[in-house]
């Protein structure tokens, strides 16, 4: 499989991964800026307006129903960022035609709805229309304040912001609910204009139709943009070292369980040509249920049930996450840090080192079953300036050698603590609950 | 090519391009093998027993065991641990599987999924399955792992909605208690009890392998006949509590920390067919319904969301199987009673005008389309198949079974179903309000 370019425009790409083991195609469409603050609201507010209806389908339920019509097709839109870019945008989810019961040509139809979507929004006024916003404001503010119904969500993003503030990528792809507040439908307009001007756009397609008639059907989606965009320039300011001494912040929040989240500058990012060394640190600590976190602090110690590391691979960021028993914090974290400083000293065996690297192959091999982690992979290899595939990752992993991941280890430096508190007292079970009265 | 003792059966749906093979081990297992080219080749073995399996005997016993919430989830933990103290994750790492496990009210099931060495890992699969070994130490250090994992559910507000709903729709089945059970009800566990419930429910008789990838039968046959030893004939009997056929109480409401209210509303359904394929055929009239009435394209989810009264799609589950079925919606609101009161008046609407035929087959052929894609992966047919086999079902039924449903069939459920006394709701609010 060789992921195939094809230049659709100044600053739009098509990228082509051939799969033809589906049963589904997969089409995205993906604006990519520079995450800031003072757009990022904006970008969030604009799909979800887009998403409320077109001028052939004015509505969500029309809408809907055009999709179900070609066989339950699903669009659905995006908006995260990956380092300090903010992406956004749609992807379709269609099925093949070959399993129609008529000769509807789905990713015809689907492309028709997905342009609407695009360049041809409900309008009033020539302005999108007020009513739609105001809800769509009303939502994406509710959804902000939803984040703290997941507290383990809540946690790892509490602790990015207290360790990035002042750095771009502590900027939420939703902004803050202050910045939706304040959105006036003529600026989201204003706004919806000039991101076919300021983004960079790249689409892809996984599946195995025709190259050419995709690259054809692709051309004829972005007609609107024939003359191309200007493509921003797309960087993380990556700090490689944490500056001070470890921050510690602790909240109280109304829980039963602790969230212990351990925030790291992990010294590595995907531009670098030996990232793979990182990543084979990164499973061989904590990131297989072989690996040094949860064999210790889970197994050996009995403290959670959960104990990940997760990296960022853009910004330079690694995260280690837990659920505990408030009492055991201290606890925790001691044996988190330990575990760290025994890999960075080699105290792991060669067969531990062997497990991590197998671990991570299969999950590199694994992605090529799955259209959207293929995409992931490949949207996130461009945005660090390459092309390499998961395969090609394999064999290099399997070369990394001990001194490498101890080096990888030692790189890695602490930057902040964050432990939310739970405040609610663990035991107030109510019994086994009363009255079973027939 | 193959050993006595077994039967064999290939069966095959052209429609969506797939088929197993089907074999009766003489150990009693049975397997099932979906040969597709894949990367990731997946397998899953599974038993009959879930969390609701909580009072039992074998046929002959004089007494029912009745065991402590959660067992079943526990035992599934300590399943990975061995008699050689080699736990079997490690095992598993040396051939780079990814391997998993988990229960649900009426299955445990242990999987893994790998792009290399398969038959090496199906070996330990087959092999750790097959031995227990528990020892009081062992249990103890289980004990504080899984107390953390019913902590972080209980704060869990999705959680704490379903089975408060459940809770209020049933007074006596067992599918209102937790699956992991409570920190109080693990405590009482003990290698004891583990043991006396393994060697009822890890009968080979009452379990089946089901795999999905790049696989050959044979290969697959080879590594049961080295690993597995014939199981005796045995027969379970469960109790089964019986519920009455209308919800248990309306309503619940708790406060948690979230911003707004939240609330799942349920629909009891006590009309359960006893056969398995009959069963199919409703849980089919079930997903379509649920979609038709409450989906992202329906008028009831458009009209809600145009007024501003949700904010998001609704979540739904059908479910429907032998021990219990019903529908649910979720979301969050403002005033969850108002969902609930426009949920009663949208449904009484529905009642006397009757579903439109026309839109009722394009929603079928939404749930066909969803069936097909349910194709794509390994771990979605092997997991699909073993849950629809240990009700009596078939996957690769399901596409040709969905598509001759009638609108007649919905219409009928519909008059059965929806009335009030089957209507529950529960609530949680945030803890500031």
């Amino acid at each position: 499989m060789q992921l195939l370019k094809k230049a659709i425009a100044e600053g739009i790409t098509l990228n082509v991964i051939p799969a033809d083991k589906f049963k589904t195609d997969r089409i995205s469409v993906n604006f990519l800026t520079p995450l800031n603050s003072e757009k990022a609201a904006l970008n969030a507010l604009l799909v979800k307006v887009l998403g409320r209806g077109t001028k052939s389908w004015p509505d969500m339920k029309s809408l809907s129903r055009a999709l179900d019509d070609i066989y339950g097709t699903g669009l659905s839109d995006h908006n995260y960022k990956r380092g300090e870019t903010q992406i956004f945008g749609f992807s379709l989810g269609m099925l093949k035609s070959e399993y129609a019961v008529d000769e509807t040509d789905i990713m015809s139809e689907a492309l028709k709805i997905l342009s609407e979507v695009l360049f041809e929004p409900a309008l009033e006024n020539g302005g999108l229309r007020t009513d739609y916003v105001e809800t769509e404001k009303k939502n994406l503010i509710d959804d902000i304040k939803a984040k703290i119904n997941n507290k383990s969500g809540w946690a790892l993003e509490r602790c990015v912001e207290e360790m990035c503030a002042g750095e771009s990528y502590s900027v939420s792809v939703t902004g803050t609910i202050e910045q939706v507040e304040k959105i006036k439908p003529e600026e989201l307009m204003e706004h919806y204009k000039s991101i076919f001007k300021n983004c960079r756009i790249e689409i892809f397609y996984v599946g195995n139709a025709d190259v050419d008639r995709v690259n054809g059907l692709i051309k004829n989606l972005m007609v609107p943009l024939s003359d191309g965009v200007k493509v921003p320039a797309l960087s993380a300011d990556v700090k490689r070292k944490a500056d001070n001494e470890p921050r510690e912040i602790t909240e109280d929040i109304l829980a039963k369980q602790g969230k212990l989240v351990l925030g790291f500058r992990s010294g590595s990012v995907l531009e670098d040509p030996d990232y793979h060394m990182f990543k084979v640190f990164c499973e061989l600590y904590g990131g297989s249920p072989t690996c040094k976190l949860f064999e210790n602090v889970r197994e050996r110690l009995s403290l959670c049930y959960y104990c990940w590391a997760s990296n960022e691979a853009f910004k330079g960021i690694m995260l280690v996450s837990s659920g505990i028993e408030n009492t055991e914090k201290d606890k925790a974290q001691a044996e988190i840090l330990r575990q760290l400083g025994l890999v960075a000293e080699g105290d792991f065996t060669d067969k531990e080192l062997e497990n991590a690297k197998l671990s991570l192959c299969n999950g590199y091999k694994e992605i090529y079953d799955q259209k959207g982690s293929l995409e992931a992979w490949y949207l996130g290899r461009l945005l660090a300036g390459r092309e390499d595939s998961p395969l090609e990752n394999v064999d290099k992993i399997m070369k990394v050698t001990r001194e490498e991941v101890m080096q990888k280890a030692a790189g890695v430096s602490l930057d902040t603590v964050y432990f939310m508190h739970g405040t609610e007292e663990a035991d107030t079970e109510e019994g086994e609950d009363e009255d079973v009265s027939d | 090519m193959f050993l006595t003792n077994t039967v064999f059966k290939v069966k095959e749906n052209p429609y969506l391009k797939e088929k197993y093979y089907y074999i009766h081990h003489k150990s009693g297992l049975d397997v099932y093998v979906f040969p597709k080219k894949m990367s990731v080749s997946y397998a899953i073995f599974g038993t009959r027993y879930g969390s609701i399996d909580n009072k039992f005997r074998l046929k002959g016993d004089a007494e029912y065991t009745e065991v402590p919430d959660g067992i079943a989830h526990f035992l599934e933990h300590k399943m990975f641990e061995n008699e050689d103290g080699v736990d079997t994750f490690k095992r598993y790492a040396k051939y780079g599987a990814s391997a998993n496990a988990y229960t649900s009210f009426q299955l445990t099931a242990y999987l893994f999924s790998s792009t290399s060495n398969f038959y090496e890992n199906l070996d330990i699969l087959l092999d750790f399955v097959t031995h227990p070994y528990f020892t009081p130490e062992t249990v103890a250090k289980e004990q504080g792992i899984i107390a953390q994992e019913i902590r972080m559910r209980e704060d869990s507000p999705g959680n704490v909605l379903i089975f408060d709903l459940l809770k209020n729709m049933y007074a006596r089945n067992s599918v209102r208690k937790e699956i992991a059970g409570t920190v109080e009800s693990i405590s009482k566990i003990t290698a004891d009890i583990l043991y006396r419930c393994y060697n009822v429910f890890y009968n080979l008789n009452n379990m089946s392998l089901c795999v999905c990838g790049d696989i050959d039968p044979d290969k697959v046959l080879s590594v049961c006949d080295s690993v597995l030893s014939v199981s005796p004939d045995i027969e379970i009997e469960r109790i089964r509590e019986s519920d009455k056929p209308e919800v248990h109480r309306p309503r619940s409401e708790k406060k948690m920390k979230v911003a707004r209210p939240m609330f799942d509303i349920g629909i009891k359904n006590a009309f359960i067919p006893e056969d398995g394929v009959d069963r199919m055929k409703a849980s089919a009239v079930m997903s379509i319904v649920s979609d038709m009435l409450f989906g992202s394209s329906s008028d009831f989810f458009n009209e809600l969301y145009e007024e501003g009264l949700l904010s998001n799609n609704l979540s739904l589950w059908s479910e429907n199987n032998r021990d219990f079925s019903f529908f649910t919606l979720g979301g969050e609101a403002d005033e969850p009673e108002k969902i609930f009161e426009r949920f009663t008046s949208h449904m009484e609407k529905i009642k006397s005008e009757g579903l439109d035929e026309k839109q009722f087959s394009s929603f079928k052929r939404v749930q066909v389309a969803n069936t097909v894609r349910g194709f794509e992966s390994t771990s979605s047919i092997a997991n699909g198949f073993l849950n629809s086999l240990f009700d009596g079902g078939d996957i690769l039924d399901y596409a040709d079974i969905l598509g001759n449903v009638t609108v007649e069939d919905a219409n009928s459920l519909i008059q059965r179903v929806f009335t009030e006394r089957n209507y529950a709701m529960s609530v949680v609010r945030p803890v500031d309000d």
